[in-house]
């Protein structure tokens, strides 16, 4: 019978492999995606056109996938979240601003969205919708990984959202001061 | 209309504290931390170069972050921080963090610059005269910079239909949009749409095209095949003439059963030649509109 025994240094190797593991398990897990957001629509305001029940579900649907995307993209910096919600200026916009963040290190989460979202007008011919959303969420700004600014926020933006060739989309994201 | 946080984190305070415990045992020199303000812009326009205040001294690292902006500098406190026109050109939210020995955060909003182009959705782009609102419009002013103009603005709705009929309606913008509706005219031919803002004005047509056929009634008289059936040319109740291709039913029933031929509108009327030999009722219809119905008796 043949005896493994390890030499004292071997094991202070494996130690500290092991801390490295978890330590890179921890840091994996701040990555992880964010939270899905969580939305609430109101269409008691809806006008001049009533919202149908099916347009309200997609539209809620595909606007807290937008926000998914928009913060996958400002946490990652990447660019490719982007496609799939946003149009025209929004993405524009957006897309300048990862690229910023790219070019200076700097990366923001958009933690435990909630959006309160009140639609104030539908189009006549239903091609366009605008939405009041009141967010709160919790904001953080790191620089590498340095936390240059956290803060639990309450945002309010201005959306309009047009309809695609499958979903509905975010041709223009405007923070306001209030509503 | 802005606001400021200072950022305290973990890590930030783990570091401050092993700082202060290397400069207790005199392993460094200490600086004590001094106060920073910002004061950032209380009303910024798109486009408009600006400025924060700052107070304090010696440098600090200043980001500002915008809705298509981010960026990272160093800075001297106690002057001022420029901010160009082309860090500002988005409407929204802003937050400026200035970070010495520990970082400040304050917010401020841009808002949209007065409007220069106008986004004007008109729908249908072919409607049937005589219809009650069956066209609409939508208008939203924009600046320069693509940012939606919030602030009311009155955008005036024209509409020149093909008869002479005008009519003009001011709307003010609300939410930044303003919309109308408006019935078709009586005559067949393109309506011209405008919205105007200031000096901005954007024209749409919509093509008013007749509405269903109204009166229609057919003829028929014997050919050596048979039964040849036209229509009188096809007009709606407003005498426009329904447009060629428009699909006209012609149905004949007799002992043998019912038989039916579509045929398009050609040169304003329909016509088809039908193999009647026995007694046959011929109608006509077109969409949900019945004609007359013609009695052929034996050839």
């Amino acid at each position: 019978m043949t005896r493994h025994v390890l030499a004292p240094g071997t094991m202070v190797m494996l130690a500290l492999l092991s801390l490295f593991l978890l330590s890179f398990r921890a840091g994996a897990a701040d990555f992880s995606p964010a939270s899905t957001p969580q939305i609430e629509i109101n269409t008691v305001n809806s006008g001049p056109r009533a919202m149908e029940a099916l347009t309200q579900q997609n539209v809620v649907r595909h606007y807290g996938r937008a926000w998914q995307s928009l913060a996958d993209a400002f946490d990652r910096n990447t660019l490719v979240s982007l496609n799939d919600y946003f149009v025209g200026a929004a993405k524009d916009q957006l897309t300048g601003t990862v690229k910023e963040q790219q070019r200076t290190g700097i990366h923001s989460r958009y933690l435990d969205q909630r959006h309160m979202v009140d639609v104030v007008f539908y189009a006549p011919e239903g091609d366009v919708v605008m939405l009041h959303d009141t967010v709160q969420c919790d904001l953080e700004v790191y620089d590498g990984d340095k936390s240059i600014h956290t803060e639990p926020a309450v945002l309010h933006y201005v959306v309009l959202m047009t309809p695609g060739a499958d979903r509905w989309v975010i041709r223009q994201l405007q923070a306001v001061p209030q509503f | 209309m802005w606001s400021s946080t200072t950022t305290t984190t973990p890590n930030r305070s783990a570091g401050r504290a092993a700082f202060l415990l290397l400069a207790a045992t005199g392993l460094v020199s200490t600086s004590f931390a001094q106060t920073v303000e910002m004061r950032p812009p209380t009303a910024a326009i798109a486009g408009q170069p600006n400025a924060i205040q700052t107070s304090g001294s010696g440098e600090a690292t200043f980001y500002l972050l915008g809705p298509a902006h981010t960026s990272k500098q160093l800075v001297n406190l106690g002057h001022e921080i420029q901010l160009p026109a082309d860090q500002l050109r988005a409407a929204g939210k802003y937050l400026a963090i200035l970070c010495s020995s520990a970082c400040q955060s304050a917010s401020f909003f841009v808002t949209a610059a007065s409007p220069a182009s106008l986004s004007f959705l008109v729908h249908p782009s072919r409607v049937p005269v005589k219809q009650e609102n069956a066209i609409s419009g939508v208008a939203f002013p924009f600046d320069k910079f693509s940012n939606l103009v919030l602030s009311p603005v009155t955008v005036d709705f024209q509409l020149k239909l093909s008869g002479g009929d005008s009519l003009s309606r001011p709307t003010p913008t609300q939410h930044g949009v303003a919309w109308f509706r408006a019935y078709s005219g009586n005559h067949a031919g393109a309506a011209q749409l405008v919205a105007s803002l200031g000096d901005l004005s954007v024209r749409r047509v919509v093509q008013q095209v007749a509405s269903d056929p109204c009166n229609l009634r057919i003829r028929a008289q014997r050919t050596a095949k048979g039964i040849l059936v036209e229509t009188e040319p096809v007009r709606d109740c407003s005498g426009n003439p329904v447009p060629d291709g428009t699909i006209v039913t012609f149905t004949e029933t007799g002992p043998g059963g019912k038989s039916t031929v579509d045929m398009p509108i050609k040169l304003g009327v329909a016509r088809v030649e039908l193999l009647a030999s026995a007694p046959a009722v011929i109608s006509v219809a077109s969409g949900v509109v019945m004609g007359n119905e013609l009695r052929l008796g034996a050839q």
